[in-house]
């Protein structure tokens, strides 16, 4: 297993009081597979892949494990996140407009990671950002190593941005909604590339991203996250052949069809629930057309639904007795009262 | 466009600039009543003296023609006699000049040194204590007026301690250093002279700390909301991402982003300062440019009033030039436009 997340929950300061982004989030990545991420915007995903980089803001209290092979990540000093980060796991920004310096050339952006990083002299530092340029598919690279941001399109900004964190041959790449701010043809280049790399360097990916299209075409496994919570994993084809829970389904309905124009999502009525006022029971449960009376006073524990395939929703519950996580052991003792 | 080009255009420019530059102050010092002939020769004076003396110094022909005569003495390196010193107004210029050069430099050394690391800890650690303490401090020095900070300086390091000098530019018993910049310390280095840039040195301190407690306090707020604004960037984020350390993403990607409104303020605190410092001149007995132009206001020398207006509006530009291509140097997307 490459990367272990058990029982992450993330608390930050806002307005002064404490709100909770994720509660009790757990999946696995393993080498060489690329880990879906999806959920409506707020969700949490861009804070689940901070929480994995411990790159969070000042006053956020975080607690649980992020192991990433044998490493504990959340165990790490300051000092040795520092050696982690860029090197072992590197990270992709959404917009690539903005995530590069615009004071520093290309060549120098890439090469501050194998500075960093590695023992590299400058001449040697030189030649491999320009092999790495070449890598992911920039055209004229020893001219663009002197280059700075302005001067390149987003596309290659992008493909700079992918530089930079494959650099050090990570062995797991977070990247945050990579193609979002990018064009259709753009942006199935650079899925291809990335594709590409994974399998060069075998090194796991996590796709955070909302574009379920995204997922089809690069993605093994997903999870999918409500409001905080991880609502349901598994395998992505099974998961796009046998969706279980409500919000899943709700997703995957919203992807509009050909010819029709369609907000993404816009078909799931209502709005995310805010972490300020959070609902007792399951979160989804005031915009879901199955709920019943038990799912806004409880919250749903994780059952198996399928093969390698859980999910958090009191439709399944009655089949998932038996396989009751017991390390919730507030929730279920809530549970065994009724 | 290149640099030199860049550079030579930005000259070619200076030159109207400098044209209504002389006309403004010719005007206005022309319109300011008080006669300049009359008060060389006091309130005694003959008539008909007097009247000589205006004849001989030109005040009776039109102004036109005055104007005429002082523009083409400036493109020959000539600003008139003073009629208070009685002597070149260039020459005055050469000898108070560099005195307020030297503590505007010194001061501005001290501001950069010490309100730029402050204002990107303040920002860093944004409401917690270093920046209470560093706000609290920026804002003490901005209120708090120089003349009041300059004595009590004098009174604790001078007369209570009697560690510093307090008065002048050098110890009465060291003759200055050949004259090469006018700057002491620098023509003391320049000469090898230790003994002297010793003297030289020390007396700069209380008066460059008295004019630079200001502008620390105004780079510092700068600096702070300038690198505010900077860490919220993406590119910030990015830098931590690639494992950068926090001196190295604050110092190397930080800061150099959020420069151009610190640079602006320091340029702009620059050659207000080269104005010289009246006050703080005064307190410390610094013959520098500030007391000489205030005397030449005082006695109406027009010559004198005209020179050191003249100075500081070529100083301002060249300042603002010299930011400019600073400007062009940090930021690639600026490319000499
Ligand atoms: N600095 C912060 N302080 C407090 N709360 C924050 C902060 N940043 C984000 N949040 C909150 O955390 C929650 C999760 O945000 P996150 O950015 O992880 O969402 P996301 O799933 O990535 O959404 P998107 O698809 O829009 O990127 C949101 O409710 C947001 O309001
Ligand atoms: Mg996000």
């Amino acid at each position: 297993m490459l990367l272990n997340v058990e029982n992450l929950s993330l608390s930050l300061k806002k307005d002064g009081s404490y709100l909770k982004i994720l509660d009790d989030v757990s999946f696995q990545v393993e080498k060489g597979e690329t880990l879906g991420i999806v959920g409506e915007s707020g969700c949490g995903k861009s804070m689940t892949a901070l929480s994995i980089m411990r790159l969070l803001p000042d006053k956020a209290k975080l607690e649980g494990k992020v192991n990433l092979e044998k490493k504990e990540i959340t165990a790490l000093s300051k000092k040795q996140l520092e050696k982690i980060r860029g090197n072992q796991i590197s990270m992709i920004f959404q917009d690539p407009l903005t995530s590069l310096n615009p004071l520093h050339s290309v060549g120098k952006q890439i090469g501050e990671a194998l500075y960093l990083h590695t023992e590299l002299s400058k001449i040697e530092r030189k030649q491999r950002v320009v092999h790495l340029l070449k890598e992911v598919g920039l055209p004229r690279a020893d001219e663009i190593v002197n280059e700075y941001p302005h001067q390149l399109s987003g596309g290659m900004r992008q493909r700079v941005m992918i530089a930079i964190a494959m650099a050090c041959n990570p062995r797991l790449l977070i990247c945050d909604e990579p193609t979002t701010a990018l064009d259709v043809t753009v942006q199935a280049q650079i899925l291809d590339l990335m594709n590409k790399l994974k399998q060069m360097n075998d090194m796991g990916i996590i796709m955070i991203t909302h574009d379920l299209g995204v997922v089809a075409e690069v993605c093994d496994r997903v999870i999918v996250m409500y409001a905080g919570k991880v609502v349901e994993q598994g395998m992505a084809e099974e998961l796009f052949a046998n969706p279980k829970h409500p919000y899943t389904i709700g997703l995957m309905q919203s992807i509009p069809k050909l010819g029709e124009r369609k907000n993404q999502l816009g078909s799931i009525p209502g709005t995310v629930p805010s972490p300020k006022n959070m609902p007792l029971g399951c979160r989804f449960a005031d915009r879901c057309n199955k709920a019943m009376d038990i799912c806004r006073g409880k919250q749903p524990s994780t059952v198996e639904v399928g093969p390698n395939h859980t999910a958090a929703c009191w439709l399944y519950e009655e089949k998932g007795v038996g396989r009751y996580d017991a390390s919730r052991g507030e929730r279920s003792e809530a549970t065994f009262h009724h | 466009m290149d640099a030199i080009q860049y550079i030579s255009k930005r000259l070619l420019l200076m030159i109207p600039i400098l044209f209504g530059i002389s006309v403004l102050t010719f005007f206005i010092s022309h319109t300011i009543p008080g006669d300049p002939a009359r008060l060389i020769l006091g309130p005694k004076a003959d008539p008909v003296i007097i009247k000589e003396l205006q004849e001989k110094m030109g005040l009776n022909d039109p102004v036109y023609v005055q104007y005429g005569r002082y523009v083409s003495g400036i493109l020959q390196g000539d600003l008139g006699n003073s009629t208070y010193t009685q002597q070149a107004v260039v020459n005055d210029l050469k000898r108070y000049f560099p005195a307020t050069l030297e503590l505007t430099l010194f001061s501005m050394i001290i501001t950069v040194l010490v309100g730029i690391p402050f204002g990107i800890i303040s920002a860093n650690k944004k409401d917690k204590i270093p920046d209470q303490i560093t706000r609290f401090a920026a804002l003490i020095g901005v209120a708090m007026p120089a003349f009041w900070l300059g004595i009590i300086l004098l009174l604790f390091f001078y007369l209570q301690l009697g560690v510093l000098p307090g008065a002048g530019r050098l110890d009465t018993w060291v003759s200055p250093p050949a004259h090469i910049t006018g700057m002491y310390t620098i023509d003391a280095l320049l000469t090898g002279n230790w003994p002297v840039f010793q003297s030289a040195f020390i007396h700069l301190i209380l008066p460059g700390i008295t004019q630079a407690a200001v502008t620390i306090g105004m780079i510092t707020r700068m600096t702070r909301s300038s690198m505010l604004e900077v860490l919220r960037s993406d590119y910030v984020r990015t830098a931590y991402a690639k494992g950068g350390s926090q001196n190295r993403v604050l110092y190397g990607h930080a800061l150099q982003n959020g420069m151009m409104p610190i640079l602006t303020l320091i340029g702009m605190t620059f050659g207000h300062s080269l104005g010289g410092s009246v006050l703080v001149e005064s307190v410390f007995s610094w013959p520098g440019l500030g007391k000489y132009a205030v005397n030449a206001i005082t006695y109406l020398d027009f010559p004198a009033v005209m020179g050191v207006t003249l100075l500081i509006a070529v100083l301002f530009i060249f300042v603002n030039l010299i930011i400019d291509i600073f400007y062009q140097v940090i930021d690639p997307r600026l490319k000499y436009e």
